[in-house]
């Protein structure tokens, strides 16, 4: 089934975490539910008192926990409700942003942003635009569980372990 | 050697007024040392300078919090954690005396049994400098020092200890062999999925045995990191990749703008993850962003304890 | 622990486009959950009851509330958990309203949204703890910081309804802008008469103090309980016995100080009174210009006091106050429109600005009420008003309308017909912005019954010619360009926030906005209060207001204080951070990245250094939990815990498919 707005595709929503300070953004995705702006479904959203509380390790935990996409948005910088919360968020936020990289997580999976609380249409944007990003990106490659060793690793050992002496690092050693 | 000669008269001046010196002295072979901590005169003679220098006697520091008088014989990479806990108001600049010393690099023991099979058999080594020469069993190889050496040797800016109190010998003239961090450059031509797969891989290999955090000079929190709390319960007890790896983000996160790259973390690892990668990355995004170098003066405010109003290198996130 | 969920209907509105019963049956599967149901409206009277019966029936001792936006009835239902004798903040919200049924339209996508939302607010119930509010004292005083007609008004509403006040003046007198205006708009009324007995009032007032010529220097401390320094600067005279009778200024040989009152027309003694109805009607040495301070001889003044009460060594002096609210009324200051260089940047003497202008038509001005051009004292004939001089103008930076200079113009214009019947007035506008009382009756008789000519467009150019100025600009309603030849030429100079608005902002930790005004915590519907408890705002440090609303907002907010001081105990807001001494190692990050300097260093029994919170500062943004990296300072309510239980609640169900 699709929405009217023909921005969902087929089956199942992706899951696109949102991190949305209390003051600015979540009025704002208010202000577009009441204005009735319709968005994709896709998004759920945590509601913080600020921006200066999401700790960037919230949403490396999502992303490593299977999220396809975690979605940020406070107020914008000079109107934070608590004078200097988001300054302090956008440093933090940038950082893992360039840093996602490097874990071979996708960083446009991550996107932060500042919607203030009249900014339904704004929010509407936002929300929209994001989750195309991350539907194109496709849902993002799962962590695999497992602890320790796999079957391989086991079957190693094992294999290893029933050389006894003639193990290499036996030889070596002898 | 003229500067353990220098540095042990230095420590012998200042040793009565101090509680303890933190050096190194030869371990349990030729090719390892040991921490060694100078309390009485006779210790002195202990102490050791060379390439096997590895552990940061930094590292030590946060045991000894509470007024006690330390004097440390630091490498220019070991003296930058040292700026830093300063900088963080973690230590007290009057109860540490620094003795410091141009170094010109340390030797990498994994780097070594990749090259040489397990390393007790090596019989012999030699280091002029440029290169290393090393007999194991009936093989003797000439290898030059860049091959075997730590990588952070490889892009080192700081071969000499930094606001030391007392200086030994001479100023090591040691240059970065290159300013970008090859490794990490490699790493990144890989495409996400190789490096996701990468670090599945390796996280998968971990242990959780946290040796990469007790050798971290900046772990402060001790007993009270993150991982072994309930409250608040970042990590699960469960030893898998995805724990193992939130663990790593955790102590990337936690050094932003604080890691020195001394690479203790990933020496001390005892499954040789190359959890440097990690941090090299976010230092290097540091150094970009806040043109930031952790650990190298004491009178800066590290980027994440502070925030322009207008930040001119974030670029607008709409 | 056991959970009640109820889902909400609020008629179709959320019913329409999720199947509530269904969300309300799975919601059964989630952990904890003993109870779950459906209703119509929750919001409603007989819904709050079904939550207050369903809590007492099966014992919950948490509800998860699944409707519209906590921010509309969050405090609705904290209540009805209240009446059940529940702990309030064992309550979380799934928001299906705003965040589900009114953005999606796929019914079944937004069913299982919802019942995602739900299962967040479970996991995070899960972790919630009971939060109980602390009681303290609250110290029945109010510091007002500006003596304009907006402090004045909020200080005598304070005083008269018994409360003691602190008043702290930068300026000599109190009075404000409002002090040098000759008349008011639209009835005429001469401004000193109606504000002049309000200003002795406030001198007479037993529960008033007054400190002129003194600043705020700082503010500490929380609603209730703040301490304040102010700096009381050197006059040079013994206020306790200076009586006010002029004879040192008679008698001070330097008379060439700039007169800031007079807007600079003038010049002054350097041992002066400002203006004959000053409150406090006292003397003060001007230090630059007095030649016994800069020079060491002179004293003339010391000579002639009949009081003996000048003192040359005075110092500025430090004085703590205690108390329990801070109104701030720092008013604004006027544009400085030297940066408009094509209307002659300042230097051209006939040039001048709108505020001495007042001056020049104020009987007790330095002209006596006679207008003359400042170049040659001869009477202009003709007059010409430029408005919006750093209004509405993006590119000096002042994009935005100042609102009363559209007013004070006409009255200008009407008082110079007055004042000199054979005068022609010009008036170049962008639009008339009339919105009062009235106010645009008033700027149509200006037009119509005192002919002012009203010329709609932007004054490109005043340049010199001979000893008249011409004044270039469009004609918009003509299309045509038009020069006028004037002999004065008054610019209508915009309201901007006052010079260290800013620093005082930050003193009161408070925001400010691009401009340096004060930011109400809601412009709507908090129009006088601030986002720091106990502290209010009121008339132009706002935005540029004209009296009328200067005056509301002073009553409002002296009403806001006296709503505070009706209690003698405050409530602190749990949801404030909190430290667990055992996990804290003292380092006293969260202390720097703290912005409202909530966490003092503490030493603890055994000699370690400590964080600890001081609740009734603490706004609860939780930056210093993230600051924290071993987790030691948590804020309540937005607990790690509680936020990871969120997300693991979200992610977790996806790893389990």
């Amino acid at each position: 089934m699709s929405g009217s707005t023909g921005l969902l595709t087929e089956g199942q929503d992706l899951r696109i975490v949102g991190f949305l300070c209390n003051w600015c953004s979540y009025g704002g995705a208010d202000t577009a539910g009441v204005a009735r702006f319709e968005q994709p479904t896709d998004l759920r959203v945590i509601r913080v008192p600020c921006s200066g509380r999401i700790d960037p390790l919230f949403i490396a935990r999502a992303l490593l926990s299977g999220a396809d996409g975690v979605l940020v948005s406070g107020c914008h910088p000079r109107d934070c409700h608590y004078a200097e919360g988001n300054f302090y968020a956008r440093r933090r936020f940038e950082m893992l942003k360039q840093f996602l990289s490097v874990t071979g997580i996708d960083p446009e999976r991550f996107h932060y942003t500042w919607v203030s609380a009249s900014e339904g249409q704004r929010w509407q944007d936002v929300v929209t635009s994001f989750t195309e990003r991350i539907r194109k990106l496709g849902p993002a490659t799962k962590m695999a569980g497992g602890t320790g060793y796999d079957e391989e690793c086991l079957k190693e050992i094992a294999a290893a372990v029933s050389l006894g002496d003639q193990c290499p690092c036996h030889k070596e050693k002898a | 050697m003229q500067a353990l000669a220098e540095l042990k008269e230095q420590i012998r001046q200042a040793l009565p007024d101090l509680d303890v010196v933190i050096g190194w002295q030869q371990g349990y072979d030729a090719l390892h040392t040991s921490p060694l901590f100078i309390r009485s005169e006779e210790d002195i003679d202990k102490l050791v300078v060379n390439e096997f220098c590895v552990v940061n006697p930094a590292t030590y520091l946060r045991e000894m919090r509470g007024g006690k008088k330390v004097g440390l014989v630091l490498k220019g990479c070991d003296s930058r954690s040292v700026i830093q806990l300063l900088q963080e108001k973690l230590l007290k600049e009057e109860d540490l005396t620094i003795f410091g010393f141009g170094c010109n690099g340390v030797l990498n023991h994994t780097k070594l049994q990749a090259r040489f099979g397990d390393i007790g058999f090596i019989t012999s080594l030699e280091n002029d400098g440029t290169n290393v020469t090393v007999e194991a069993g009936d093989k003797k190889e000439t290898v030059p020092f860049t091959e075997l050496c730590a990588d952070k040797c490889l892009t080192c800016s700081y071969p000499n200890t930094l606001q030391c109190s007392h200086f030994a010998g001479e100023e090591s003239a040691k240059q970065a062999d290159s300013a970008t961090d090859k490794a990490l450059e490699d790493f990144e031509k890989l495409t996400m999925e190789e490096r996701f797969t990468f670090w599945q891989d390796q996280m998968r290999r971990c242990i959780r045995c946290y040796a990469c955090r007790n050798a971290c000079p900046m772990c402060v929190c001790k007993d009270h990191c993150l991982a072994n709390s309930r409250e608040p319960k970042w990590l699960s007890e469960d030893v898998d990749v995805q724990n193992n790896f939130m663990f790593q983000l955790i102590h990337v996160m936690h050094l932003t703008g604080r890691c020195v790259e001394c690479g203790e973390c990933e020496r001390a690892c005892p499954m040789d993850i190359p959890i440097m990668l990690l941090r090299r990355k976010m230092a290097g995004i540091v150094r970009d962003v806040f043109a930031y170098n952790a650990g190298t003066n004491a009178e800066e405010t590290p980027p994440l304890m502070c925030f322009k109003v207008e930040e001119p290198t974030i670029e607008e996130r709409h | 622990m056991r959970i009640g969920v109820f889902i909400c209907h609020c008629g179709s509105n959320i019913a329409a486009t999720v199947d509530c019963p269904a969300v309300a049956e799975q919601a059964k599967g989630l952990q904890d959950v003993v109870f779950t149901t459906d209703t119509m409206y929750t919001c409603s009277e007989p819904g709050q009851n079904e939550i207050i019966e369903a809590i007492k029936e099966h014992k919950l001792d948490g509800v998860v509330v699944a409707s519209c936006s906590p921010r509309m009835h969050e405090a609705t239902f904290r209540r009805a958990l209240e009446r059940a004798g529940l702990n309030r903040y064992m309550l979380e919200m799934a928001n299906i309203r705003e965040h589900v049924s009114w953005i999606g339209k796929n019914k079944e996508r937004n069913t299982v949204k919802a019942f995602e939302l739900v299962s967040i607010a479970v996991a995070k119930l899960r972790n919630n703890n009971p939060l109980y509010a602390n009681k303290f004292d609250v110290t029945k005083r109010v510091l007002v910081i500006g003596g304009g007609v907006a402090g004045i008004q909020a200080a005598l509403d304070c005083a008269d309804a018994g409360y003691q006040v602190v008043m702290v003046e930068r300026e000599q007198s109190i009075g404000g802008k409002m002090a040098k205006i000759d008349k008011t708009f639209p009835t005429v009324d001469c401004s000193s008469c109606i504000l002049g007995p309000k200003m002795v009032d406030v001198s007479q007032h037993e529960n008033i103090t007054l400190y002129a010529l003194s600043e705020v220097e700082k503010i500490e401390g929380y609603v209730g309980n703040f301490d304040v320094q102010v700096r009381k600067k050197a006059t040079y005279v013994n206020w306790d016995e200076c009586t006010g009778c002029g004879a040192c200024m008679e008698k001070c040989p330097s008379k060439k100080n700039i007169d800031k009152f007079n807007e600079g027309i003038s010049k002054c003694t350097s041992i002066n009174i400002p203006f004959p109805q000053a409150i406090p009607k006292k003397a003060a040495i001007n230090p630059e210009g007095c030649l016994m301070l800069q020079k060491g001889k002179c004293g003339v003044c010391a000579k002639v006091c009949p009081t003996k009460c000048i003192d040359f060594e005075q110092k500025d002096e430090i004085i703590t106050e205690k108390v329990g609210a801070v109104i701030a009324a720092t008013g604004y200051d006027m544009f400085d429109h030297s940066v408009y260089k094509q209307y002659g940047a300042g230097q051209y003497p006939d040039v001048i600005t709108s505020l001495q202008y007042e001056r020049l038509m104020n009987a007790s001005g330095p002209t006596g009420g006679h207008i003359i051009r400042p170049s040659d004292g001869k009477e202009p004939k003709k007059v010409v008003f430029v408005q919006c001089v750093g209004s509405r103008d993006p590119s000096v930076g002042r994009p935005y309308c100042s609102g009363f200079c559209c007013m004070y113009t006409a009255k200008q214009a009407i008082l110079t017909k007055d004042h000199i019947p054979d005068s022609d007035s010009y008036v170049f506008y962008m639009d008339i912005r009339s919105p009062g009382k009235g106010y645009d009756e008033f700027t149509r008789r200006a037009q119509e019954q005192y002919g002012v000519q009203y010329l709609r467009g932007r004054v490109s150019m005043i340049y010199p010619k001979g000893d008249r100025y011409v004044v270039r600009g469009s004609d918009t309603l003509a299309g045509t360009q038009v020069e006028v030849e004037a002999d004065l030429v008054v610019l209508a100079v915009g309201a901007e926030s006052a010079k260290n608005a800013p620093a005082l902002a930050e003193k009161m930790r408070i925001s400010y906005d691009n401009y340096g005004f004060f930011m109400e915590a809601h412009p709507k519907l908090k129009p006088v209060e601030t986002n720091t408890a106990g502290v209010y705002l009121a008339g132009s440090c706002v935005g540029p207001r004209d009296i009328p609303t200067s005056v509301g907002q002073g009553s409002a907010a002296a009403a806001k204080v006296m709503t505070l001081f009706s209690k003698d105990k405050l409530e602190s807001d749990p949801q404030v951070s909190s430290v667990n001494t055992s996990r804290c190692i003292g380092c006293m990050k969260c202390a720097t990245t703290c912005p409202f300097g909530a966490i003092k260093e503490v030493t603890d029994r055994a000699g370690n250094v400590k964080a600890e919170v001081i609740e009734t500062v603490c706004q609860g943004c939780g930056i210093c939990t993230v600051t924290c990296p071993q987790g030691a300072i948590q804020l309540q309510h937005f607990t790690d815990n509680q936020i990871l239980a969120e997300v693991n609640a979200l992610c977790q169900a996806q790893l389990d498919f």
